[in-house]
């Protein structure tokens, strides 16, 4: 089994070592194959073991590799932990990554660079897949890295663009700041456990500390601090919607259905240790729900489709938060599943859209498409409407899940907002909907001529992402008292506050609220874009802008940082330190030139100087 | 007192012969200049041969006379070349050796 | 009243340190040249009063009659070229010149100060001192290697000089 295990991880490195440096020689079609032959089989390796593991009553299990740094106060080893909960991840990122790689053989026909995307895209499997399956936080933080450098790399895929260029870097900086609180909070868990192994933290914590301990608060807030930054929460969720200069593919895969969510999958890996900090788990259920209603409104008043579905992919990971913060860890691991299906669906069928109107992503030039692409106006159709939150497909039961927890849990304020925001959801959801396929068209009449639908091997990994997200609900729904996704977590003690099954949560009050609110949202949205379309003005400024969040951070750091650098160029390092280099040097010339001044070829100035030494030397003798 | 006398004499006359070194511009003052220094380290020779009782310095003298001739014989043969190619004899102007 | 000597002896070397300052205050060469050879007849002098007849001889034959006859000829050969003196400008640096100057008199006047203080003895001349005799048997006998280079030195200065001298073709 641990040969599965290696396989399915490490496969994925070896293709993208091999696509960098045979990217000469390999051409287009090889490049795809062996890129999107890795992850099946990497996906097929995990099927395996889940396969063995549901069947065969495996217990989680360790493998230990080797020693990576077997230094004493850090000891880490290179540990891959197999669990229903890493299995879980690892199915979702090699089957999605899978369909994307298809996808993204279509989406990529027109560039020269084939390769090198396709590689990256591999070294993202690679390092996600590390991250979920490490045993030591260590690694975890490796595997963290990675995807952080991934993403660099594929948001900055066309580098030769700034907006791009400058996309990657935001995103790879904020990143930064959340691995900041990352690394403090390992450092404090070596210190305090003295070991980084997570079985070992999670099963000796209960021993060590009582519930709120002041010191677990601040190691499990500063592991928040580094989800933040890697999910995309407030206020570290700047970079997301500039994320989308880069590919749609990537966008699916990387900010949608994986690497965003290695923070919350951060959060339930550790939900032993956050259990006993329920102050640090009442900040994660403000800030998710606080990101959400943001996110939500922020995605209102967008007329680039793409940043509609980024500030949703904020607002959905603000959701799971929340669940984590109310403890229910099982409705955010299920949120989590359902959103990767609807997410990766919807941005592919945009991705479609985008690709055949040759990488134009405004809404204000779309509209009326529903006549032009007819497989992927009902594709997109299934993933609004999934997103919605309309039974009975997949976010339902997740979202439903997830408001139910909070209400139960006894946090008012919480549950409303996070009711408003799904309200809001819909609404977005239907206008971005509406601006792009139906009502009248905006486009160039030369426009509409080439424009058609995407190729076919575009469509089919759509299509069966949309074909998940109708039956990925079921995933969760138990006809019974609990369901399939629930019982194969329980068994390593990820559930719903108390233990509770879900299938006690299925129609209630917040489930015909929340419904009832997403069927009168849709049906406003649909009326106002249709009817009154030209009374509305352009969509509010403030929310568009995220209500200028970009700019306060410019203004508060990007701006006297760069302050400092230019001080540093201008001043500092050509005065002073570049200075002084040349402060030699000048004065090692202007003194040979000053003692080249003796060398006059005067005989009388040289007999001069005789006569000086001499009555020197005369002197010394004379005392 | 007597050998301080002497000892004074030379001096006097090495200290002048410096100065006309460093004084004088005409190539050949310049050159008898020199020829001064010589004869008081001479005067100084003879009188401390004296004092010790010693001939070492008598010979001693001998040889700087010697050596004083041919120094005197090839130095004014190259002031006559300089002066056949240059037609100068101001030593500044005597410079080629700048740098 | 002084013996003869000592009067001698301050006569000459007055005469001596005054005909040195002629050699390089005088403005035209040939009596500069004429007042060296003052310089080297009072120092011959003085030799002789120093009971060193052999080198008083030598210094008049040698110094006077030879080195100062060579000097003359070159300077009536260039007798008027002293004058072209002031077309040029001086390219040293005179104040330093004059400082170096005043450094080395200061100097010497120094050390004949610290001198003062301590004179020392005289010692008996042997017998035969200073004569030609014993002068030789010095050279040939007991300088004999620095004798025959010194001889050498000249052989080599004289083709030197015959040969920088010549005109060129």
């Amino acid at each position: 089994m641990l040969y599965a295990v290696l396989l399915g991880l490490f496969l994925p490195l070896v293709s993208f070592l091999g696509l960098m440096s045979a990217s000469n020689i390999i051409g287009r079609r090889l490049t795809g194959f062996i890129a999107c032959a890795s992850v099946l089989i990497s996906f097929v390796c995990f099927s395996s073991l889940l396969w063995i593991y549901t069947n065969t009553q495996m217990q989680p299990q360790t493998f230990f590799i080797y020693h990576w740094i077997p230094v004493s106060g850090i000891d880490a080893d290179f540990t891959l932990y197999i669990d229903p909960l890493a299995l879980l991840m690892t199915l979702i990122i090699t089957g999605i990554g899978f369909l994307i790689h298809l996808y993204s053989i279509g989406y990529i026909e027109h560039e020269e660079d084939f390769a090198r995307y396709f590689a990256c895209l591999n070294f993202f499997i690679f390092a996600m897949l590390l991250l979920v399956l490490a045993g030591n936080l260590l690694l975890l933080f490796a595997g963290w890295e990675g995807v952080g450098l991934a993403s660099y790399l594929l948001v900055g895929y066309w580098y030769h663009r700034p907006a791009a260029a400058q996309a990657a870097t935001k995103a790879f900086v904020v990143n930064r700041i959340g691995d900041c609180g990352f690394l403090i909070a390992l450092l404090l868990t070596f210190q305090i456990f003295g070991t980084g192994e997570i079985t070992d933290v999670t099963q000796r914590v209960a021993q060590l500390f009582a519930i709120g301990a002041p010191l677990l608060t601040l190691m499990t807030f500063l592991y928040f601090v580094g989800a933040m930054g890697k999910s995309a929460q407030l206020p570290l969720q700047v970079w997301l919607p500039d994320a989308m200069e880069g590919p749609t593919p990537v966008s699916a895969l990387i900010h949608a259905a994986t690497m965003v969510t290695a923070g919350v999958y951060l959060v339930v890996r550790m939900h032993d240790v956050y259990l006993l900090t329920p102050l640090t788990l009442y900040i994660i259920a403000i800030i998710g729900a606080a990101t959400a209603l943001f996110a939500a409104l922020c995605a209102l008043a967008q007329t680039d489709l793409k940043r509609v579905l980024a500030y949703s992919t904020i607002s959905q990971l603000g959701y799971m938060f929340l669940a984590c913060g109310v403890g229910a860890f099982y409705a955010g691991m299920f949120h989590l599943t359902t959103h990767a299906f609807v997410k990766a669906l919807l941005f592919l069928a945009a991705g479609n859209v985008v690709h055949m109107m040759h990488g134009s992503t405004n809404m204000d030039y779309m509209g009326g498409l529903w006549k032009i692409f007819f497989k992927t106006r009902w594709l997109f159709l299934i993933g609004a409407i999934a997103l919605a939150g309309i039974p009975p497909l997949a976010i339902f039961f997740s979202k439903d899940l997830i408001l139910e927890q909070v209400h139960h849990a006894g946090y008012e304020l919480l549950f409303y907002t996070g009711l408003l925001t799904s309200i809001l959801t819909a609404f977005y959801m239907t206008r971005a909907y509406y601006l792009t396929f139906l009502g009248k068209t905006r486009l160039e009449e030369k426009i509409i001529k080439v424009v058609e639908e995407a190729p076919s091997i575009m469509t089919g990994p759509v299509t069966a992402l949309a074909v998940l997200s109708i039956i990925g609900g079921f995933l969760g729904y138990a006809f019974g008292a609990m369901p399939p996704l629930e019982s194969f977590l329980h068994k390593v003690g990820i559930g719903l506050p108390g233990n509770q099954p879900s299938g006690n949560f299925v129609f209630t009050l917040e489930t015909l609220a929340s419904t009832v609110g997403a069927l009168l949202a849709i049906a406003l949205a649909y009326t106002i874009y249709s009817k009154y379309a030209q009374r509305l003005g352009a969509p509010l400024q403030v929310l568009k802008k995220a209500f200028y969040i970009d700019q306060i951070y410019d203004l508060l750091f990007v701006n006297p940082l760069k302050f400092v650098a230019s001080l540093i160029t201008r001043f500092i390092e050509p005065k002073m330190i570049e200075g002084s280099i040349l402060a030699t040097a000048h004065g090692t010339q202007k003194t040979a030139r000053w003692l080249q001044q003796m060398q006059s070829g005067q005989i009388r100035s040289y007999v001069a100087w005789m006569a000086i030494g001499m009555a020197l030397l005369i002197v010394y003798m004379a005392f | 007192m007597d050998i301080l006398f002497f000892i004074y004499i030379s001096m006097a006359m090495f200290a002048v012969g410096v100065i006309g070194v460093l004084v004088k511009r005409n190539a050949l003052i310049f050159f008898l200049s020199i020829e001064l220094m010589l004869n008081a380290a001479n005067l100084l020779f003879v009188a401390f041969a004296r004092q010790w009782g010693n001939e070492t310095g008598l010979v001693w003298v001998f040889f700087v006379l010697v050596v004083a001739a041919a120094e005197a014989a090839v130095g004014l043969a190259l002031i006559i070349n300089l002066f056949r190619s240059k037609q100068i004899v101001d030593v500044d102007q005597y410079n080629v050796l700048k740098g | 009243m002084f013996p003869f000597a000592t009067i001698a002896q301050w006569i000459l070397g007055i005469v001596l340190v005054l005909s040195s300052f002629g050699v390089i205050l005088l403005e035209k060469p040939i009596h500069a040249s004429l007042s060296f050879l003052l310089t080297l007849l009072m120092l011959a002098a003085l030799y002789l009063q120093l009971s060193a007849q052999f080198i008083a001889v030598m210094q008049v034959l040698v110094y006077a009659g030879a080195i100062l006859v060579i000097f003359m000829f070159v300077i009536v050969l260039f007798q008027d070229a002293y004058q072209q003196l002031s077309k040029f400008q001086p390219r040293s640096y005179k104040p330093f010149l004059i400082f170096a100057a005043i450094a080395f008199t200061g100097s010497l006047i120094f050390l004949g100060y610290q001198l003062r203080a301590h004179p020392p003895a005289q010692r008996a001349l042997p017998t035969g001192y200073g004569t030609v005799e014993s002068l030789g048997e010095a050279l040939y006998l007991d300088f004999f290697f620095p004798f025959e280079a010194v001889i050498f030195v000249f052989l080599i200065a004289l083709i030197g000089a015959v040969y920088i001298g010549r005109k060129a073709k």
